[in-house]
Protein backbone atom coordinates (compact mmCIF):
# COMPACT_ATOMS: atom_id res chain seq x y z
CA UNK A 1 0.00 0.00 0.00
CA UNK A 2 1.14 3.47 -0.64
CA UNK A 3 -0.26 4.88 2.54
CA UNK A 4 2.88 4.49 4.59
CA UNK A 5 4.69 7.38 6.17
CA UNK A 6 5.88 10.05 3.89
CA UNK A 7 9.51 9.30 3.21
CA UNK A 8 11.67 11.71 5.10
CA UNK A 9 14.62 12.05 2.83
CA UNK A 10 17.24 12.64 5.44
CA UNK A 11 20.36 12.85 3.35
CA UNK A 12 22.76 12.38 6.21
CA UNK A 13 21.21 9.18 7.46
CA UNK A 14 22.12 6.17 5.34
CA UNK A 15 19.15 4.10 4.31
CA UNK A 16 19.15 0.53 5.53
CA UNK A 17 16.13 -0.91 3.82
CA UNK A 18 14.65 -0.75 0.37
CA UNK A 19 11.83 -2.25 -1.65
CA UNK A 20 12.78 -4.95 -4.10
CA UNK A 21 10.53 -4.98 -7.17
CA UNK A 22 9.88 -8.23 -9.07
CA UNK A 23 7.41 -7.17 -11.67
CA UNK A 24 4.16 -5.50 -12.61
CA UNK A 25 0.82 -7.32 -12.40
CA UNK A 26 -2.89 -6.52 -12.60
CA UNK A 27 -4.18 -5.10 -9.30
CA UNK A 28 -6.32 -8.17 -8.60
CA UNK A 29 -3.24 -10.31 -8.05
CA UNK A 30 -2.50 -11.13 -4.42
CA UNK A 31 0.68 -12.60 -3.00
CA UNK A 32 0.31 -15.87 -1.13
CA UNK A 33 0.69 -15.38 2.59
CA UNK A 34 3.73 -17.62 2.78
CA UNK A 35 5.41 -16.33 -0.36
CA UNK A 36 8.98 -15.50 0.54
CA UNK A 37 11.06 -13.08 -1.46
CA UNK A 38 14.67 -12.13 -1.83
CA UNK A 39 16.19 -11.66 1.65
CA UNK A 40 13.38 -13.76 3.15
CA UNK A 41 10.97 -10.84 3.28
CA UNK A 42 7.31 -11.64 2.62
CA UNK A 43 6.13 -10.84 -0.90
CA UNK A 44 3.35 -8.28 -1.11
CA UNK A 45 1.85 -5.92 -3.64
CA UNK A 46 1.85 -2.17 -4.02
CA UNK A 47 -1.26 -1.05 -5.90
CA UNK A 48 -2.06 1.84 -8.09
CA UNK A 49 -5.41 1.79 -9.88
CA UNK A 50 -5.62 -1.28 -12.08
CA UNK A 51 -2.01 -2.28 -11.73
CA UNK A 52 0.27 -3.37 -8.94
CA UNK A 53 3.91 -4.18 -8.31
CA UNK A 54 5.10 -7.40 -6.69
CA UNK A 55 7.55 -6.34 -4.01
CA UNK A 56 9.31 -7.37 -0.83
CA UNK A 57 11.33 -5.43 1.66
CA UNK A 58 15.07 -5.97 1.67
CA UNK A 59 17.96 -4.74 3.64
CA UNK A 60 20.32 -2.81 1.42
CA UNK A 61 23.48 -3.48 3.36
CA UNK A 62 23.55 -7.04 2.12
CA UNK A 63 24.78 -7.55 -1.45
CA UNK A 64 22.33 -9.19 -3.80
CA UNK A 65 23.16 -11.86 -6.31
CA UNK A 66 23.49 -15.14 -4.47
CA UNK A 67 22.05 -18.19 -6.21
CA UNK A 68 19.03 -18.15 -3.88
CA UNK A 69 18.40 -14.51 -4.76
CA UNK A 70 18.38 -15.28 -8.47
CA UNK A 71 16.14 -18.30 -8.00
CA UNK A 72 13.76 -16.44 -5.75
CA UNK A 73 13.38 -13.64 -8.26
CA UNK A 74 12.59 -16.17 -10.98
CA UNK A 75 10.28 -18.25 -8.79
CA UNK A 76 8.16 -15.31 -7.71
CA UNK A 77 7.73 -14.20 -11.31
CA UNK A 78 7.34 -17.61 -12.92
CA UNK A 79 4.85 -18.72 -10.29
CA UNK A 80 2.86 -15.59 -11.03
CA UNK A 81 2.97 -16.16 -14.78
CA UNK A 82 0.86 -19.28 -14.35
CA UNK A 83 -2.06 -17.39 -12.88
CA UNK A 84 -1.77 -13.88 -14.22
CA UNK A 85 0.07 -11.77 -16.75
CA UNK A 86 3.24 -10.27 -15.33
CA UNK A 87 5.81 -7.82 -16.65
CA UNK A 88 9.11 -8.98 -15.18
CA UNK A 89 11.76 -6.54 -14.11
CA UNK A 90 15.36 -7.39 -14.67
CA UNK A 91 17.00 -8.87 -11.58
CA UNK A 92 18.13 -6.36 -9.00
CA UNK A 93 15.63 -3.51 -9.10
CA UNK A 94 15.33 -1.80 -5.74
CA UNK A 95 13.44 1.36 -4.90
CA UNK A 96 13.60 3.48 -1.81
CA UNK A 97 10.15 2.73 -0.41
CA UNK A 98 6.61 1.74 -1.34
CA UNK A 99 5.63 5.31 -2.08
CA UNK A 100 8.34 5.49 -4.66
CA UNK A 101 7.06 2.28 -6.23
CA UNK A 102 3.50 3.61 -6.35
CA UNK A 103 4.34 7.06 -7.58
CA UNK A 104 7.50 6.89 -9.62
CA UNK A 105 7.05 3.45 -11.13
CA UNK A 106 3.33 2.65 -11.28
CA UNK A 107 1.62 6.03 -11.51
CA UNK A 108 4.17 7.40 -13.92
CA UNK A 109 3.70 4.54 -16.40
CA UNK A 110 0.23 3.29 -15.58
CA UNK A 111 -1.06 3.35 -19.12
CA UNK A 112 1.73 1.53 -20.84
CA UNK A 113 1.95 -1.08 -18.11
CA UNK A 114 -1.79 -1.67 -18.25
CA UNK A 115 -1.69 -1.97 -22.02
CA UNK A 116 1.22 -4.42 -21.91
CA UNK A 117 -0.55 -6.53 -19.28
CA UNK A 118 -3.66 -6.57 -21.39
CA UNK A 119 -1.62 -7.89 -24.28
CA UNK A 120 -0.05 -10.59 -22.14
CA UNK A 121 -3.33 -11.79 -20.67
CA UNK A 122 -3.54 -15.56 -20.95
CA UNK A 123 -0.05 -15.95 -22.32
CA UNK A 124 3.30 -16.87 -20.83
CA UNK A 125 6.83 -17.41 -22.00
CA UNK A 126 8.32 -20.81 -22.60
CA UNK A 127 11.92 -21.59 -23.43
CA UNK A 128 12.95 -24.50 -25.62
CA UNK A 129 16.51 -25.61 -25.06
CA UNK A 130 18.42 -28.27 -26.92
CA UNK A 131 21.88 -29.55 -26.08
CA UNK A 132 23.80 -31.86 -28.36
CA UNK A 133 24.74 -35.26 -27.03
CA UNK A 134 28.46 -34.92 -27.44
CA UNK A 135 29.33 -38.39 -28.63
CA UNK A 136 26.50 -38.50 -31.13
CA UNK A 137 27.20 -35.13 -32.65
CA UNK A 138 30.92 -35.77 -32.92
CA UNK A 139 30.27 -39.05 -34.70
CA UNK A 140 27.94 -37.29 -37.07
CA UNK A 141 30.58 -34.69 -37.87
CA UNK A 142 33.34 -37.22 -38.40
CA UNK A 143 31.11 -39.24 -40.70
CA UNK A 144 30.11 -36.21 -42.73
CA UNK A 145 33.48 -34.54 -42.96
CA UNK A 146 36.25 -36.36 -44.72
CA UNK A 147 38.91 -33.96 -43.62
CA UNK A 148 37.89 -34.39 -40.02
CA UNK A 149 38.06 -38.14 -40.23
CA UNK A 150 41.50 -37.92 -41.83
CA UNK A 151 42.68 -35.72 -39.02
CA UNK A 152 41.26 -38.15 -36.53
CA UNK A 153 43.42 -40.81 -38.16
CA UNK A 154 46.42 -38.59 -37.65
CA UNK A 155 45.94 -38.07 -33.95
CA UNK A 156 44.71 -41.55 -33.10
CA UNK A 157 47.03 -43.20 -30.63
CA UNK A 158 49.56 -40.42 -30.99
CA UNK A 159 50.82 -38.37 -28.09
CA UNK A 160 49.25 -34.96 -27.75
CA UNK A 161 52.55 -33.11 -27.97
CA UNK A 162 53.36 -34.36 -31.45
CA UNK A 163 49.91 -33.86 -32.94
CA UNK A 164 49.02 -30.45 -31.69
CA UNK A 165 48.52 -28.88 -35.11
CA UNK A 166 46.30 -31.70 -36.27
CA UNK A 167 44.31 -31.48 -33.07
CA UNK A 168 43.84 -27.77 -33.51
CA UNK A 169 42.69 -28.24 -37.08
CA UNK A 170 40.31 -31.02 -36.12
CA UNK A 171 38.92 -29.03 -33.23
CA UNK A 172 38.29 -26.06 -35.45
CA UNK A 173 36.43 -28.17 -37.98
CA UNK A 174 34.30 -29.60 -35.19
CA UNK A 175 33.60 -26.15 -33.77
CA UNK A 176 32.54 -24.79 -37.14
CA UNK A 177 30.44 -27.85 -37.89
CA UNK A 178 28.58 -27.53 -34.61
CA UNK A 179 27.89 -23.90 -35.34
CA UNK A 180 26.41 -24.79 -38.72
CA UNK A 181 24.31 -27.56 -37.20
CA UNK A 182 23.10 -25.22 -34.47
CA UNK A 183 21.88 -22.74 -37.08
CA UNK A 184 20.06 -25.45 -38.94
CA UNK A 185 18.54 -27.09 -35.85
CA UNK A 186 17.51 -23.75 -34.38
CA UNK A 187 15.70 -23.06 -37.62
CA UNK A 188 13.86 -26.37 -37.23
CA UNK A 189 12.85 -25.53 -33.67
CA UNK A 190 11.49 -22.16 -34.76
CA UNK A 191 9.61 -23.85 -37.58
CA UNK A 192 8.07 -26.36 -35.17
CA UNK A 193 6.82 -23.51 -32.97
CA UNK A 194 5.53 -21.47 -35.83
CA UNK A 195 1.88 -22.43 -35.54
CA UNK A 196 1.83 -21.80 -31.78
CA UNK A 197 3.18 -18.33 -31.56
CA UNK A 198 4.08 -15.29 -33.54
CA UNK A 199 6.35 -14.04 -30.78
CA UNK A 200 9.61 -15.93 -31.00
CA UNK A 201 13.00 -14.89 -29.74
CA UNK A 202 16.05 -16.87 -30.82
CA UNK A 203 18.56 -16.48 -28.02
CA UNK A 204 22.29 -16.37 -28.40
CA UNK A 205 23.85 -19.71 -27.51
CA UNK A 206 25.26 -19.94 -24.01
CA UNK A 207 27.03 -23.24 -24.36
CA UNK A 208 29.38 -24.51 -27.04
CA UNK A 209 27.35 -27.65 -27.62
CA UNK A 210 23.99 -25.95 -27.59
CA UNK A 211 21.66 -27.02 -30.39
CA UNK A 212 19.02 -24.34 -29.88
CA UNK A 213 17.70 -21.86 -27.36
CA UNK A 214 14.42 -20.29 -28.32
CA UNK A 215 11.92 -18.31 -26.23
CA UNK A 216 8.28 -18.18 -27.27
CA UNK A 217 5.19 -16.43 -26.01
CA UNK A 218 2.34 -18.96 -25.99
CA UNK A 219 -1.17 -19.06 -24.61
CA UNK A 220 -1.02 -21.00 -21.37
CA UNK A 221 -4.08 -22.90 -22.55
CA UNK A 222 -2.02 -24.26 -25.46
CA UNK A 223 0.80 -25.60 -23.32
CA UNK A 224 -0.13 -29.16 -24.20
CA UNK A 225 0.22 -28.44 -27.90
CA UNK A 226 3.57 -26.88 -27.21
CA UNK A 227 4.69 -29.92 -25.25
CA UNK A 228 3.60 -32.09 -28.13
CA UNK A 229 5.50 -30.04 -30.70
CA UNK A 230 8.67 -30.09 -28.62
CA UNK A 231 8.12 -33.74 -27.80
CA UNK A 232 8.05 -34.59 -31.49
CA UNK A 233 11.36 -32.87 -32.03
CA UNK A 234 12.79 -34.63 -29.00
CA UNK A 235 11.70 -37.95 -30.43
CA UNK A 236 13.10 -37.17 -33.83
CA UNK A 237 16.41 -36.16 -32.27
CA UNK A 238 16.45 -38.85 -29.60
CA UNK A 239 20.03 -39.66 -28.65
CA UNK A 240 21.34 -36.71 -30.64
CA UNK A 241 19.89 -33.67 -28.88
CA UNK A 242 18.60 -33.45 -25.31
CA UNK A 243 15.55 -31.26 -25.50
CA UNK A 244 14.04 -29.38 -22.58
CA UNK A 245 11.02 -27.18 -22.27
CA UNK A 246 10.96 -24.58 -19.52
CA UNK A 247 7.82 -22.78 -18.54
CA UNK A 248 5.47 -21.20 -18.00
CA UNK A 249 7.80 -18.33 -17.23
CA UNK A 250 7.32 -14.59 -17.01
CA UNK A 251 7.77 -12.93 -20.39
CA UNK A 252 11.36 -11.85 -19.83
CA UNK A 253 12.27 -11.98 -23.51
CA UNK A 254 9.25 -10.01 -24.67
CA UNK A 255 9.09 -6.98 -22.46
CA UNK A 256 10.92 -4.00 -23.76
CA UNK A 257 11.86 -0.90 -21.88
CA UNK A 258 11.14 2.13 -23.92
CA UNK A 259 13.52 4.99 -23.67
CA UNK A 260 12.10 7.81 -21.63
CA UNK A 261 11.05 10.69 -23.79
CA UNK A 262 13.16 13.76 -24.05
CA UNK B 1 14.71 -41.02 -23.57
CA UNK B 2 14.43 -37.33 -23.56
CA UNK B 3 12.34 -35.80 -20.85
CA UNK B 4 10.23 -32.78 -21.53
CA UNK B 5 9.66 -31.11 -18.25
CA UNK B 6 7.82 -27.88 -17.94
CA UNK B 7 9.51 -25.88 -15.26
CA UNK B 8 6.19 -24.98 -13.80
CA UNK B 9 5.86 -28.39 -12.20
CA UNK B 10 2.73 -29.22 -10.33
CA UNK B 11 1.58 -31.84 -12.78
CA UNK B 12 0.30 -31.71 -16.30
CA UNK B 13 3.71 -32.19 -17.80
CA UNK B 14 4.83 -34.80 -20.26
CA UNK B 15 5.89 -37.75 -18.12
CA UNK B 16 8.38 -37.23 -15.39
CA UNK B 17 7.84 -35.39 -12.18
CA UNK B 18 7.90 -31.74 -11.41
CA UNK B 19 10.98 -29.90 -12.51
CA UNK B 20 12.38 -26.47 -12.27
CA UNK B 21 14.82 -24.30 -14.08
CA UNK B 22 18.43 -24.91 -13.17
CA UNK B 23 20.50 -22.03 -11.92
CA UNK B 24 22.06 -21.77 -15.37
CA UNK B 25 18.59 -21.50 -16.91
CA UNK B 26 17.70 -18.75 -14.47
CA UNK B 27 20.88 -16.85 -15.20
CA UNK B 28 20.29 -17.14 -18.93
CA UNK B 29 17.00 -15.41 -18.36
CA UNK B 30 16.84 -12.89 -15.57
CA UNK B 31 20.14 -11.07 -15.67
CA UNK B 32 19.93 -9.43 -19.04
CA UNK B 33 16.24 -9.61 -19.87
CA UNK B 34 13.19 -7.94 -18.41
CA UNK B 35 12.22 -4.35 -17.85
CA UNK B 36 14.99 -2.11 -16.73
CA UNK B 37 13.68 -0.03 -13.95
CA UNK B 38 16.28 2.69 -13.96
CA UNK B 39 15.21 3.79 -17.38
CA UNK B 40 12.01 4.81 -15.66
CA UNK B 41 13.00 6.06 -12.30
CA UNK B 42 15.97 6.65 -10.14
CA UNK B 43 16.74 3.46 -8.35
CA UNK B 44 19.76 1.76 -7.10
CA UNK B 45 21.09 -1.56 -8.15
CA UNK B 46 22.26 -2.96 -4.92
CA UNK B 47 25.67 -4.52 -4.95
CA UNK B 48 25.31 -6.53 -8.10
CA UNK B 49 28.29 -7.20 -10.25
CA UNK B 50 26.64 -6.57 -13.58
CA UNK B 51 30.00 -7.05 -15.21
CA UNK B 52 29.57 -10.78 -14.93
CA UNK B 53 26.88 -10.71 -17.58
CA UNK B 54 29.25 -9.55 -20.25
CA UNK B 55 31.32 -12.63 -19.70
CA UNK B 56 28.61 -14.76 -21.27
CA UNK B 57 30.26 -15.23 -24.61
CA UNK B 58 33.77 -16.36 -24.13
CA UNK B 59 36.12 -16.18 -27.02
CA UNK B 60 37.68 -19.55 -26.73
CA UNK B 61 39.87 -21.16 -29.28
CA UNK B 62 42.84 -23.25 -28.48
CA UNK B 63 41.36 -24.84 -25.41
CA UNK B 64 38.01 -25.49 -26.99
CA UNK B 65 39.53 -26.92 -30.13
CA UNK B 66 41.87 -29.16 -28.22
CA UNK B 67 39.00 -30.33 -26.08
CA UNK B 68 36.90 -31.15 -29.12
CA UNK B 69 39.83 -32.99 -30.68
CA UNK B 70 40.37 -35.04 -27.57
CA UNK B 71 36.66 -35.86 -27.39
CA UNK B 72 36.77 -37.04 -30.99
CA UNK B 73 39.90 -39.00 -30.26
CA UNK B 74 38.09 -40.89 -27.52
CA UNK B 75 35.28 -41.96 -29.82
CA UNK B 76 35.14 -45.61 -30.67
CA UNK B 77 35.03 -45.56 -34.40
CA UNK B 78 34.36 -49.05 -35.61
CA UNK B 79 35.19 -49.16 -39.29
CA UNK B 80 37.36 -47.08 -41.51
CA UNK B 81 41.10 -47.46 -41.54
CA UNK B 82 43.14 -44.61 -40.29
CA UNK B 83 44.90 -42.94 -43.12
CA UNK B 84 48.67 -42.75 -43.29
CA UNK B 85 50.37 -39.65 -42.10
CA UNK B 86 51.69 -38.77 -45.53
CA UNK B 87 48.23 -38.07 -46.88
CA UNK B 88 47.70 -35.40 -44.39
CA UNK B 89 50.66 -33.14 -44.25
CA UNK B 90 48.99 -30.52 -46.41
CA UNK B 91 45.88 -30.40 -44.33
CA UNK B 92 47.74 -30.30 -41.11
CA UNK B 93 49.86 -27.33 -41.99
CA UNK B 94 46.95 -25.49 -43.41
CA UNK B 95 44.84 -26.18 -40.37
CA UNK B 96 47.58 -25.22 -38.00
CA UNK B 97 48.24 -21.99 -39.78
CA UNK B 98 44.72 -20.73 -39.62
CA UNK B 99 43.98 -21.56 -36.06
CA UNK B 100 42.57 -18.18 -35.42
CA UNK B 101 40.30 -17.45 -32.55
CA UNK B 102 36.74 -18.01 -33.41
CA UNK B 103 33.51 -17.52 -31.63
CA UNK B 104 33.42 -20.57 -29.53
CA UNK B 105 31.09 -20.32 -26.65
CA UNK B 106 31.10 -21.18 -23.11
CA UNK B 107 28.35 -21.12 -20.63
CA UNK B 108 28.92 -18.21 -18.35
CA UNK B 109 25.80 -19.30 -16.60
CA UNK B 110 27.18 -22.64 -15.66
CA UNK B 111 30.48 -21.16 -14.71
CA UNK B 112 28.82 -18.63 -12.51
CA UNK B 113 26.81 -21.46 -11.07
CA UNK B 114 29.99 -23.27 -10.17
CA UNK B 115 31.49 -20.23 -8.61
CA UNK B 116 28.41 -19.52 -6.62
CA UNK B 117 28.21 -23.14 -5.63
CA UNK B 118 24.78 -23.63 -7.13
CA UNK B 119 23.05 -26.02 -4.84
CA UNK B 120 20.06 -28.23 -5.25
CA UNK B 121 16.88 -27.00 -6.76
CA UNK B 122 14.07 -26.16 -4.45
CA UNK B 123 10.65 -27.24 -5.57
CA UNK B 124 8.76 -24.64 -7.45
CA UNK B 125 5.54 -23.38 -6.02
CA UNK B 126 3.16 -20.66 -6.67
CA UNK B 127 3.94 -17.48 -4.88
CA UNK B 128 0.87 -15.56 -5.72
CA UNK B 129 -2.72 -16.21 -6.46
CA UNK B 130 -5.23 -14.24 -8.33
CA UNK B 131 -8.35 -13.12 -6.62
CA UNK B 132 -10.39 -12.80 -9.71
CA UNK B 133 -10.14 -12.83 -13.40
CA UNK B 134 -10.07 -9.52 -15.04
CA UNK B 135 -13.06 -7.46 -15.75
CA UNK B 136 -15.10 -7.86 -12.59
CA UNK B 137 -13.87 -4.95 -10.62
Amino acid sequence: MSTSNQSTDAPDEPRTSGVYVYGIVPADVEAEEDAVGVCDGPVSTVKHGDIAALVSEISVDRPLGKPEDLRTHAHVLDGTSRVAPVLPLRFGAVMTDEDAVAEELLAAHAEEFAAALEELEGRAQYVVKGRYVEEAILREIIEENEQASKLLGTIRDQPEETTRDARMALGEIVGNAIEAKRDEDTRKVVEALDSLSDSVNVREPTHEEEAAQVAVLVEVARQEELEKAVGELAEQWDGRVDMRLLGPLAAYDFVVTQKPEG
Amino acid sequence: MTAIQPAGGGGGGVSGGPSSSSLADVIDTILDKGLVIDAYVRVSLVGIELLTIDARVVVASVDTYLRFAEAVNRLEIGSGEPKGLTDLVGDVTEGGAKSKTKGALESAGEKLGDILGGGQEEPERERVSRKSTRGDK
